[in-house]
Parts: structure tokens; sequence; C-alpha cells
């Protein structure tokens, strides 16, 4: 199978002529073998591929390839964005006329019912009707598939975040869904990680690098988390040369050290650790080279960079991510995580300005990267994600705020097999409780492995003698869902 | 082998090296068939009513067959049903098998199912499986080439390797085998001193003398404590919230382990002194005790390894029980995945799906931890803490308060006196002794400035909130409502010049009226707008007094606009002092408010601004809850320039600075003194009461479902009548015994308990020495975990962990001296053919070392480590990115890496890129990954320079002038032995090239010594990366 679809010569190779020295040590030790030191078995071993490369799947013929997630820390509020509700509109002010009292996580949160103060327009051919204050997002109605019915477990942000990334409420040793894909698919580019994570330069989000943890799968498959900030100098810890080590001399040192690993390398030509060590001093000067490269925006044009709103001081911090997003996939890299700064989207109080505030900052840079990736021809495939832990109650909190809500929400996913311009469930009149083709969060993961041609009860990875999936679908019944695929 | 992650469904683990189909014989072959059945057949055929009687979750469940007899007949393909019904695609009934797979399964039976147990007889399904038997006491084979082994697992491996036609390989070169035995009992690499010694005579004698040794060393209870702290799920945080709150006082619980394995504490001793050491230990609390009964209660820090959120629960109820029964589970699941390798925490919702545990049992095991754990008489965490201390030590710590508190006294005194007779002149604004009647002309409900009344209070009626003048003392009377009495007067609060002050003191005369004493004695500067309808912004500075405490300021005070300011002062207001306070400019815009106690300044300090403070009045807060009586109110200020010529102001200010400074000095160094109380305070459990509690399952382990109480006990499966549970409270019955008896239980040598606790055990010793366990699932001997690869020899070694009276020392000697262990590390081609994955260990299996190996050894190499023991952890900081790591400048940081924080959300970078594990419940067996993101730790991280240069200067210094020499020491340092001709060929060629390199080229040229110790710099750091520094052959 090949992931390498997206053209490297970007980013530089090893030298003209060179060969890897994986591909060397196997070369020197054929010779020698040849000599009658050791026979065939030992050949056997040096005729497998490097096994960095066995990953599990996919297990079918994939759709996508790759994941942008676009995480919307703190639950954006449906109602204002997504899932215009006329009847909550008319009925504002009421008390809340379900039989049930709406499920908050604070108690003194349940007020009366609070319309939305913004206006809803169909958008694009498909004329799904999205709200006044996501403009941008209007303009790609007919490339996402927004599902209205989504479903969680809790109100609470650090469980439905675990649920959100690792399908567990409470476990914090269980890989999220991009140490999964990482895992499942392996890498498309050696010289970058799998899975990078593009968290705010202004701080974390809740539950901090749990959000990218492997778990309990190998290191190599948890998030590589760049530093936007310093993009220029060092987006990746100890990537950079240090100051006061030439280039010359960072050569010599390397090529010693090489040569001097060799030696063992050669005193074990069956142990793969060796030589995939041995190479990965190569693979780390050579992501020396290509993360900077990567990471350097200014080749991006005038109109690219207007496009994600990087000239404009309110959209380009998110802008920047999101643009870097599109140049990690065109690398190959598998997974990207985009997150924000603790949870922006969180209105407790004053929901209506707040969530506009937020809409401002988030709604173009999204929207251009799917318009990017499509010009790019990479929208079909590469799933982008756009999603929060849960959505907001219909109910005021303090008179304008809305607390949190597990029983009905929206998010959109766009590209990678899923079957834009469509508007997937329905939640009530308040858009509190999803009433139709209802979505959990697990049936987001699985359908999104699905798309990425894995099957989720079969992605498994052996931990305490169990064999553990993403979805754990014998307790969760996730189930994939045909009605977001193309 | 960490790039190797195997085969998806069939991956047995992630390090599984075998990429191609194992042989027919191999043992790996049934581990992968029953991989396929489980995940193909347990949905009908699992633990729990099984379809047909045929639960194939397990080996014994598969050789036991169902109810129309075996499903498979070893070598009769003809013969087996499990083969017929698949093969004509009857099973599983959804889907037939893939192709493979039946390949898989067909070849196995038709080997003769190799790896099948004989048909079990037993009646409990599970009760027969190996790791819950009694220990066998397995004769030790007699190898007909050789009459005697080093060692009984000399005989053991090679039984089972001379069965395969192979042998062990020849041994390894001494210094490899120096080096790993200093690694695999130390964490650290023989000294050159050590190395020289043992190269010159590597006898016999001299070998075991170094294993001496080595288990002589502290640094042996350091490497070993590690892996016990590993799998008891040890970290210095709470975890459960993203918050992971800090434990501080977690770190006498790692000293605890380290300082058992230094005293060579018998195994079953450790074990009963975590799970009841409180029990054992005839400990009082108030009264003195010993560092034997210390070290029992600290021990008890085991039962609180696992994650506990309930210090920063939210405020609901249900929420509150929640994290109470989470933090209570979590307990009991790192316990007995600690001690007994199983998942027992899977049978809290229902009766287990792979192991003989039902739900009734896992309730009944949650009741011995319930008296401790209690969710409806909770302790939290911070909270549950004990103090200790030793006879003597109360005694001197109450000595040393009573002489603190006595000098503190005096030097107070003197300064106060010394302070009366150089007050710094002042102009008095208002002095109001309440002893007229037109003291009520100086005061108003009506703050000065723009305010409007304040409310309907009038503090002149009787009814409260008031204030009144009785016996020429100003009472402030609590009453519902709120409102202030101000002064009619405003004053300029925010003095314009340096140096400037004005000042509000009053004597406390009282702080109660009739009632209970007063919540707080508060007043206000600056107040103009007590309705809060003022333009103007700032002012209403609330001064909330606190009883015993510090105090809290609020701006803009009452209304929604109040901001809290902080808090100045410590003492707290009590009745016979004098109050008040200063505000002082200290440079143009910049005030500091003080609270002053008889004139004195004390604590916490607060800068303002002047906008904090417009003019307006001086006013008593009038309150519900606050009754008190004050007199002689004073408001006053610096004196004019002109009443007070400059330089006499200098040289006054001057001198009151320096004497205040000198007093603040003294009395600081006194604080200093002060220990917060006797003794140590230990982070503990214990049961709350003696009083048994009732427990009671939990339908589908939903806390709101209560279902029967259940009476505590122990496991079913290894349940023995002649070693019953029962509790075993103490004779001053301040426990319910419940954990004392299950760790008896546990530990009685004869019963299957024990069996286990030492299969477990010392299975993970030998994962330690040979990178892989007997049991490959280090952390599951059930029936869901992997076979023994040579169960024989593992209940030989847990038996002798028992004779030996659960002493552990002869048992890791017993591994070092073993020709297994020293046997060398070279591929032999009839190995590599039989046993690729060396499961036989027919050679010495190469390692990577561990992460805290790779830079304790760094910093012990490059002669830097600060081998200081015990005490509070190193701290870690993270990046904005989330990069964790310990500055170069912390203290300690050079410490090894068993004292760094293990913050379970905060694991150090460096450590983390080598895969230590961030703890969430235990950890047993470490992946070992190799990802280029530790290449590039090794060389661009500020760690991996500091120590190359680190250890170049000590190669410098230490070898003399010869290169060859330096080759030497630097290579012995690093790979534990001499260059070999090619290394010494290439590192010269390297050296020479590198400082001409250096002496030459850049913009600044180095001198000659210059470049040549950067080139050794250079070299000893691509040591510090290489292959033989990194891997242990």
């Amino acid at each position: 199978m090949s992931h390498t679809v997206v053209p490297h010569s970007a980013l530089p190779s090893s030298e003209p002529g060179s060969m890897s020295s994986w591909e060397w040590s196997r070369r020197v030790f054929l010779s020698r073998s040849a000599t009658g030191l050791l026979g065939s078995v030992a050949l056997r071993w040096l005729n497998q591929p490097r096994a960095a490369h066995a990953a599990p799947g996919p297990h079918r013929r994939p759709r996508a390839e790759r994941v942008i997630c676009l995480f919307q820390n703190g639950g954006p509020s449906q109602m204002d964005l997504f899932d215009p509700k006329p009847e909550l509109n008319r009925l504002s002010g009421q008390p809340y006329p379900g039989q049930a009292k709406v499920e908050t996580l604070s108690p003194s949160a349940s007020g009366n019912l609070l319309g939305s103060p913004f206006a809803f327009h169909p958008a694009g051919q498909c004329g799904m009707s999205l709200s006044e204050i996501i403009p941008h997002t209007a303009r790609i109605a007919d490339d996402i598939c927004l599902v209205r019915s989504m479903v969680t477990e809790s109100v609470c942000h650090e469980t439905a975040l675990r649920i959100a990334h690792s399908g567990h409420p409470l476990a914090t040793d269980r890989p999220s869904l991009g140490s999964w894909l990482s895992y499942g698919l392996g890498t498309g580019n050696q010289n970058l990680p799998a899975f990078v994570v593009l968290p705010d330069p202004g701080g974390l989000p809740i539950n901090g690098t749990l959000n990218w943890s492997a778990g309990w799968l190998p290191a190599q498959h948890q998030g590589t988390p760049f530093n936007v900030q310093d993009l220029a100098t060092s987006p990746v810890l100890n990537l950079s040369t240090p100051a006061g080590v030439s280039q010359g001399a960072r050569r010599a040192q390397l090529r010693f050290l090489q040569q001097l690993n060799q030696l063992q390398v050669d005193r074990f030509p069956e142990n793969s650790d060796l030589a995939a060590r041995l190479q990965d001093f190569e693979t780390a000067a050579r992501m020396q080279s290509a993360v900077p490269l990567v990471a350097d925006l200014s080749g991006e044009t005038a109109a690219t960079r207007g496009l994600y709103g990087l000239d404009q001081p309110g959209t380009q911090a998110y802008g920047t991510r999101c643009l870097l997003a599109r140049r990690l996939i065109e690398q190959g890299v598998r997974f990207v995580g985009v997150y924000l700064k603790s949870q922006p989207w969180d209105t407790h109080s004053d929901n209506a300005n707040a969530t506009r505030k937020v809409a401002a900052e988030i709604d173009q840079p999204s929207a251009a990267l799917v318009q990017d990736l499509k010009q790019r021809g990479l929208l079909d495939s590469t799933i982008v994600l756009w999603m929060g832990e849960f959505g907001r109650t219909p109910v005021s909190q303090g008179g304008n705020g809305r607390d949190h809500s597990r029983r009905g929400f929206s998010l959109w996913i766009a590209g990678g097999g899923f079957k834009g311009g469509q508007a997937h469930g329905a939640t009530d009149d308040f858009g509190y409780e999803s009433v139709e083709q209802v979505v959990s969060m697990h049936d987001l993961h699985a359908t999104v492995l699905a798309a990425l041609g894995l099957d989720h009860a079969e992605l498994t990875h052996r931990h305490e003698g169990r064999a553990e999936t993403l979805t754990e679908p014998d307790l969760t019944r996730a189930r994939v869902v045909e009605g977001l695929l193309a | 082998m960490g790039l190797i992650v195997g085969l998806g469904l069939l991956t047995l683990c992630a390090t599984t090296a075998a990429a191609e189909p194992p042989a027919a014989g191999s043992p790996l072959l049934f581990q992968e068939v029953r991989a396929i059945v489980q995940t193909r057949c347990l949905k009908c055929h699992g633990p729990l009513e099984p379809k047909g009687e045929l639960q194939l979750g397990t080996p014994l469940g598969l050789a036991r067959g169902g109810e129309s007899g075996p499903a498979v007949v070893p070598g009769n393909l003809a013969e087996s049903p499990l083969w017929q019904r698949v093969a004509a695609g009857e099973m599983p009934p959804d889907a037939p098998l893939p192709k493979a797979e039946q390949q898989r399964l067909r070849d196995w039976i038709a080997a003769g199912a190799p790896g099948l147990p004989p048909r079990p007889q037993a009646a409990v399904v599970g009760a027969d499986h190996w790791a819950f038997q009694p220990l066998l006491r397995p004769a030790v084979p007699v190898n007909p080439a050789r009459h005697s082994e080093a060692t009984a697992i000399d005989a053991f491996v090679r039984q089972s390797l001379l069965a395969q036609g192979l042998d062990l390989s020849p041994p390894a070169a001494p210094a490899l085998q120096l080096r790993r035995l200093a690694f695999d009992l130390t964490g650290l690499p023989p000294t050159p001193a050590e190395l020289q010694q043992f190269l010159a005579d590597p006898s016999e004698d001299n070998y075991h003398r170094a294993v001496e040794q080595y288990l002589a060393s502290p640094a042996y209870a350091e490497r070993w404590g590690k892996h016990w702290l590993d799998a008891a799920g040890y970290a210095d945080s709470n975890g459960y919230f993203s918050a992971d709150t800090d434990r501080p006082l977690a770190h006498r619980y790692r000293d605890y382990v380290i300082r058992s394995l230094n005293a060579d504490k018998p195994f079953d001793r450790f074990v009963v002194e975590q799970l009841a050491g409180d029990e054992l230990a005839r400990f009082r609390a108030g009264e003195p005790t010993d560092l034997a009964t210390i070290e029992l209660l600290e021990a008890t820090h085991f039962l609180r390894n696992g994650q506990d959120g309930t210090d920063i629960g939210v405020q609901e109820p249900e929420a509150f029980e929640i994290d109470r029964r989470a933090a209570l589970e979590a307990s009991l699941q790192v316990s007995l995945s600690t001690l007994l390798g199983l998942t027992v925490h899977c049978a809290r919702c229902h009766d287990h799906k792979f192991e003989p545990i039902t739900q009734r049992e896992y309730y009944q095991l949650q009741a011995i931890w319930f008296p401790a754990f209690n969710p409806q008489d909770w302790i939290n965490p911070k909270d549950r803490t004990v103090y200790a201390f030793l006879p003597g030590e109360r005694e001197r710590w109450e000595a040393n308060e009573q002489r603190l508190t006595a000098e503190l006294a005096r030097l107070r005194s003197e300064y106060v006196e010394w302070l009366a007779s150089h007050r710094e002149p002042s102009e008095l604004l208002l002095a109001e002794d309440f002893e007229t009647p037109a003291w009520a002309d100086h005061f108003t409900p009506v703050a000065p400035g723009d305010d409007t009344p304040g409310g309907e209070l009038d503090w002149k009626r009787s009814t409260a909130p008031t204030a009144r003048v009785v016996g020429g003392r100003l009472q402030i009377v609590a009453g519902p409502g709120e409102g202030w009495l101000s002064t009619r007067q405003p004053y300029e609060w925010s003095p314009p010049q340096p140096g400037e002050w004005i000042e509000v003191s009053f004597d406390l005369i009282d702080n109660r009226i009739d009632g209970p004493p007063a919540e707080r004695i508060a007043f206000a500067l600056a107040a103009h707008d007590y309705n809060d309808s003022s333009t103007l912004p700032g002012g209403n500075l609330l001064i909330d007094g606190h009883p015993s405490g510090p105090t809290s300021l609020y701006l803009d005070y009452p209304g929604t606009d109040q901001k809290q300011l902080g808090q100045i002062g410590e003492q707290g207001y009590k009745p016979g002092q004098r109050y008040g306070v200063r505000v002082t400019c200290l440079e143009p815009g910049k005030l500091r408010l003080e609270q002053l106690v008889d004139g004195l300044p004390d604590g916490k300090l607060r800068e303002l601004v002047p906008a904090d403070l417009p003019p307006g009045g001086f006013a008593f807060f009038l309150a519900i809850g606050r009754s008190y009586v004050v007199d002689n109110l004073r408001i006053e200020r610096s004196p004019s320039q002109a009443a007070w010529p400059a330089a006499e102001r200098e040289r006054v200010r001057a001198e009151l600075a320096t004497r205040r400074q000198d007093y603040e000095r003294r009395r600081s160094e006194l604080l200093k003194q002060r220990a917060p109380s006797p003794g140590r305070a230990i982070a503990w459990v214990s049961d709350k009461s003696a009083k048994p509690p009732e427990v009671p399952l939990l339908t589908r382990g939903l806390y709101h479902l209560r279902g029967p109480l259940v009476e505590p006990g122990a496991l079913a499966v290894l349940s023995d009548p002649a070693h019953p549970y029962e509790p075993r409270p103490p004779a001053e019955a301040t426990t319910t015994g419940r954990r004392l008896g299950f760790a008896e239980w546990l530990t009685r040598p004869g019963g299957r308990p024990a069996g286990l606790l030492a299969r477990v055990h010392v299975n993970r010793l030998w994962r330690q020495y040979f990178g892989r366990g007997l049991v490959e699932t280090t952390d599951n001997v059930g029936l869901a975990g992997a076979l023994p690869s040579h169960p024989e020899l593992l209940d030989h070694l847990a038996d002798q962990l028992l004779r030996e009276g659960w002493n552990q020392k002869p048992l890791h000697r017993q591994m070092v001296l073993s020709r297994v262990y020293r046997q060398g590390a070279a591929p032999q081609e009839r190995g590599l053919e039989v046993d690729p994955g060396n499961r036989l260990l027919w050679r010495w299996p190469v390692r990577r070392l561990e992460a805290e190996l790779i830079r304790d050894a760094a910093l012990a190499i490059a002669g830097e480590l600060d081998r200081t023991p015990y005490g509070p952890y190193v701290g870690s900081q993270q990046t904005p990115v989330g990069e964790v790591v310990v500055a170069e400048s912390t203290p300690g940081a050079r410490r090894r890496s068993v004292y760094l924080q293990q913050r379970r959300s905060q694991t150090v970078s460096l450590l983390r890129v080598f895969d230590a594990p961030s703890i969430a419940t235990i950890c047993t067996a470490r992946p070992s990954s190799t990802v280029p993101l530790q290449s590039l730790a090794l060389l661009n991280s500020e760690f991996a320079l500091k120590r190359g240069s680190e250890l170049a200067g000590r190669v410098l210094r230490e070898a003399g002038g010869s290169t060859d020499a330096r080759l030497e020491l630097a290579f012995q340092l690093t790979a534990g032995r001499l260059p070999i001709p090619a290394e010494r060929e290439l590192a010269t060629r390297f050296l020479s090239e590198q400082t001409t390199l250096h002496a030459g080229a850049g913009a600044e040229p180095q001198s000659a010594p210059q470049a040549e110790l950067q080139a050794w710099a250079d070299l000893c750091q691509m040591l510090l990366a290489s292959h033989p520094f990194l891997y242990l052959e």
C-alpha cells in the first residue's frame, strides 16, 4: 500500500547515491555471510522489510488517508451555530417544557429557555441552514457533512474530552484517536512524526497532553507537539542543532557515530532494533531539515495567507495553525490535531457575545482549510473533523449563559469520503436531545476509522491480556454510520 | 524492538519480534491460535453461559471441550469438531474465519496442538489454571551431558534447549558480564576501578565478590526499588482530574520502599506492611513512637497509589460519590494487579469475562478495603495524614516553641518601646475618643463624595445593625442588612510624594457584644459610593479583617464591579491590640498598603495605584455577625514639608527604616526556627473506625443500584480450607483487621495465594534480567494471560523464594550467577533457525538501557551524579507546549531519576521519550521503543551536550596526556570495555579531524587546547549516543 500521494520534492532526501544505513548493513552482511558464517535462516531475516512499516491496517479499501482534527475546546453552542430552533426562540424566557429537567453540570444552571439571537440562512446548493456568525463555513456548506444529532456520556470537560479522544470516560492510559491511526496506518513520511499536535501557543487545553497520549501503545505513536510560537527556531523539542555546533562539526559527529554503531550492527545483523536506531540518527538529521521546511510559511502566496486570515489579527493565530496543518498532511503526516487554549467555547456567561467572538476567530481559518485542501485536490483523501467535546444547554445559566449539554450537539466533517452538503440527524424542538439518527462519539470514531479503511473492531492492540480497541464495540455498541459516508 | 508492531489482530504484544509465521513446534503458534479464538469465538463461547458448555476463553476450556466432548483432538483434524465446524464455514456463524486464520488453526491441530494442556478434571472453570495451584517443587533436571549446573536455572533452561537441539551460548566476555551485572543490580555502570580490578582477575571468586558488592550497595535498593514503585503504581500526584494535584508526602513511601530493600526486608513482611502496616503498628496519635512504627505507617501509602480526585471534586453529592468510589476502586485495582497479577477490577460490573471471579467476590474484596475508603465517611487525600514523633521530639519542639514565643515577644516589645520614643511626627486629621456626644457630628451613614445614603439604614436609630457609644467606647452592633458608619469629612488617601503616608488606627477593645465573637472586623478607606451609583471608579476599599488570619481586600465594595485585591497582614484581629492601616507613597503613581498591629507592620503588603483611592471617608462596616467595640480612632498623616524640614525628615526616616529592617531580619530568623508541628507528617491509610461498615454489591457497578450486602472475603479460586481468610482486628481494636487478615491470607506459606504472589513477583524479577517474563504478560497471569515458557522453572524460583524465607537476594544471586545470564549474545545459526525470538534463551538477549539508566549512567559517567538519597522529589517544569524538563539549575537536578518528580501528567520528556511510563495504574513491562525523537534528544538536548563536555573534562583530567589512554578511559566509562581496534582507529581519526576543524573553521577559530577539548567533548557526546553505551550485550 502506498500512502505517499503527496510530492516529497519539497523535502530533502538523503544524499544522492547514498543508501540508507539499513540497506548498507544488509549489503555488508550479505557480502560477509557469503563466507559461510551464517546460512539461509539468517538471510530470511534480512529479506524482511523493516518492521516499522508493518502497521496492522488498512483492513479494506480506504476512502481517506489522513485526518486533521480541529478540536473546539469547551463545547460550541449548537443552537447558535449549526442547529436553528425557531421554537426555542419563540419560547425564549419561559420555563423548559420538557418532562425531565435539563441535565446540567451546575445545578444552578437550569434557568428558563434561552433563544439564539442569531439569524440562520440557507447555505450552498444544499441549502443547509447555518448561523450568520459563521459566514465562511456557510461558503463550504456543500463540502461539509453536518451532524446535528451527536451525543456523548458526560457533561464534565475532563471526562467528555477523554471520551472524544480515547473513547473511555475515566481511563487515562488509553490511546487517543491520532495514536490509533499512527499505530494502524503508520506514517507517510519517515522524516516527520505520524501524529502532530498544534496546541495554542497561549496554553494547553484541559487534560493537557493526555489529549494526544499514546497510552499503552508504544511511545512512537504519541502526538508530537509543535511549538507554533517558535516555528522559526525550534518547532519541536531538541530539533535544532544547538548554537555553537557548526554544520561541519555535526556532519563529522554523525559520520563517526554511524561508523561506530555500524560495528555493532555488523555483530548483530539480525537485530532490527540496532539497525533501526542506526537509521533513526539519519532520520533525525533529516527531520532537522524537514520540520523547519514544513514549518516555514514564507513560501505561501498572499492569496493563501489571506484565505486563512493570516493578515488579520483576529484570525492570524488560528489561521497559522490551520495552514500549518495543511502543510503537514501534504508531507505525509497521518493525523494533525489543532487545539485551542483552555476552552473558549465554554460560554457559561454571556453566551451570545462569547460565541460570536470565538466564531470570528475560528470560522474563516476552518473554512479556508477545507477550501484550500479542495483546491489542491487533497480534500478527497483528507478528513477534516470539526468537533468539540459536547454542546450547550437550551436553558440559560445565570440569565445569559449556557451550561454543558451532552444529549444533543453538532459537529461537522469534511472530505475523506464523507458525504458533503448534508445535515445528518436532528435534535428536538429545543436543540436539547438528539432524536433522529443519533450518533455517539464511539460511532463517530468507528466511522472515521472506516473511512480510513480500518475496521474498528479489528484494529486491536494486546494489553493486559485483552485485545483492546478504540471503540470497545461490546460495551459501547459502536457502529459505522453509513449515512455519513459518500 | 519498539518499531516492530506485529500483525494487528494477531498482535500478541507490541514487542513481539516474529514477523513470519511461527514454526510448527513453536509456542507462538498456540498463542496465535488463542488470539484467533479469543477474538472470533468468545461472543458465544465466553465464560458466562457458554453455548454448548464450550468455553474457549482459556487453554483449559479449549482442552476441556463442551457437552459433546473434546473440541480438539491433537494431531487429528478429522476428529476435532472445532476444526470441522470452522472448515465447513459453520463457525463463527456470522462470518467464516479468514483463510489465514483457518490455516493457523489447522496447522496447530495438525502439529499435535502444541501447548494445549491435558484435558482437565476440575469442576470449577479455571480452578485448575496453573497460576492458581499450590506451588510445586519440581525436581531440578539432571542433564545427561553434564552432572551439575552452576544454578538450577541453568538446568531448567538447558533442558528445554537440549530438547530442541540447542544449548547455551559460550560465556560473554568478562567486561560485558560485569557491565550487565552493574546495570542490572544497581542501575549504574561499573566504575573504571571496578572494571580494572575484575579484568585483572576475572575469576569465579571475583565475579561472586562483584555480585555481593553490588547487592550490598545502596544503589541496588534504588534500582530495584524503582521496579517495585512502577509495579505498585507510585506517583507524586493524584491524577484523575487534569489538575493532577500534588502528593507532597508521597516520597515517604518511595523512601520506605528503598529503605526496605536496603534492609533486605523479607518480601512477605514487605507486602504485609504495605497492606496493613497501620494494623501492625502500635501507634496512638499524639503519643511518641519509634522509627519502626513510622515505617509501618509510611508503608500503607501503597494503598493510595491509585488515582484519587476527591481533593478537587465538584459540588454535587452525586459527583462526590462517584469520585470517592473511583478512588476506592483504584486502590483495590492497583493493589491486586500489583500483588496478584489479576484483572480483578473487571468483575466490578459483572462476573469476570475471562477469569473465574464473580461480581460478588469483587465486592467481598472491596469490603476489605472499604473501612479505610468508605465513601460515606470519606477523608480527603490531604487530610489522610498523621503526625508521628519520636520520644523527646515533642518535648524538644515544645521547648523550642516556648523559647521562640518568648524571644519574639521580647523582640517585639523592645521595638514597640523604641518606636514610642522615636515616632515620626504626624499631623492629626481626626482624633475621636467617643467621650462626648459631639462624636456623632463627625459621622454619617452617607459617605462624603458622590454617595447616596447607605440603604435605609440609619445608625442613629436603635435597630441593628447600628453603632452607638456606651461608656466612652464605640459599639458596632450587628444586625440583618448592611450599611456603614462613615466620617463626614473626606480625606486624601493617596499621598503624592514619595515617603508621605496617611494612617488610620483604633483600639480593638472587644470582639463581641453579649454574643458570639465577630466573624470579621471590617472598615473602608476612600468610602464615597455606597450604592455603587458613582461614575468615579475605585474607592470603597473594604479592609475585611479576619479574627485569626490575613485581612482580605475588596475594591469598589459593594456591587457587581467589586474586585478582590488579595490580602494584607497575617496576625488577625484580637481584642486588646491597636489595629490600623497605612498608605505610603513609594514613588509617584505607586502606593503601598500595609496593616499595622500596635503600630508595627504586620505580614503581607499590597501595592495600589492612586486611582484605587480617590478622596472619601473612613467607614466602619455594619453587617450581620459583626459586633465589636472600638475606641480612640485616629486618622493622621505625615507632616507637611514646611512643618518638617527635609534634612531632619530624612534622618528620622533613615533611622526608622534601619531599625525596622533590623527588627524584621531578627524576627524572620526566629520564625525560620519554628517547625509547624513535632515530628513528621505521614500520608498514610487506616480504617476510619473498628466498626465494620455495610458494603453493598452494586448492580452493574452503578453507584445508585445498591444490591445485597456482602461480607469481606477473598477469591474462591485461591481458597483453601487450610488457609481461610478472616479479619484480624488488632488488640487495641482501632481498625477492623480486614486488611491484616488479607495480608496474612496472601502470604501464608503453603497456600495458593502465596504461590500466586511468589510466581507474580518472581516472574517480574525475571523480566528485568532477561527482557521478557517467563510469563510474557507480567501484569496478568490469569486465564487471559500468556502461558509460562518454563513453568517448572517459574515454580522452582517461586518455591525458592518461600524456602529462603521470602528473602529476595538469594533469587537475585541465582539469576546473575547462572550461565544463562552470563552467556554471550552473538547470533548462532541453529538458534536463529529453531527459536528466532530467543524464547528458550539460547543466548543473552541484547537490551537497550531503560530511560532512567540512560540518564543516571550519563550523569555517573560524566562524574556528576549526585548520590543524595531520599527526601522530597526534585521538581520538573512543563513548557508551554507540554515538554517537561528538569532545569540544570534546579537543586538536585543531577540526582538519580528515582528522586525526580513522578507527576502522572508530567513525565520528564527525556525519560518519556525512552519509554518511562506516565503512571495510570501500574507498569510492570515497559516497551522498548526506537524512535527518531530519541536520536534528537541524544544529539541536541542540553542534557546530552552538557554530559558530553563534562565527560570530556573528566577524561582529560584523569587519563593523562596520551590519546590512547584517554580513549581507553572514555570507552571503559561509556561501553564498559576497552575499544576494539576498529573503534580505536575511528575515534583517533575523528579526534584529529575534529580538532583541525575546530581550530581552523568558523568565525572564531579556537586555540589549540580549546579545539582539542571541543573535539573530545564531541567524541564523548557521541559515545553517549552510541550503541555500545545504549545497549547491554
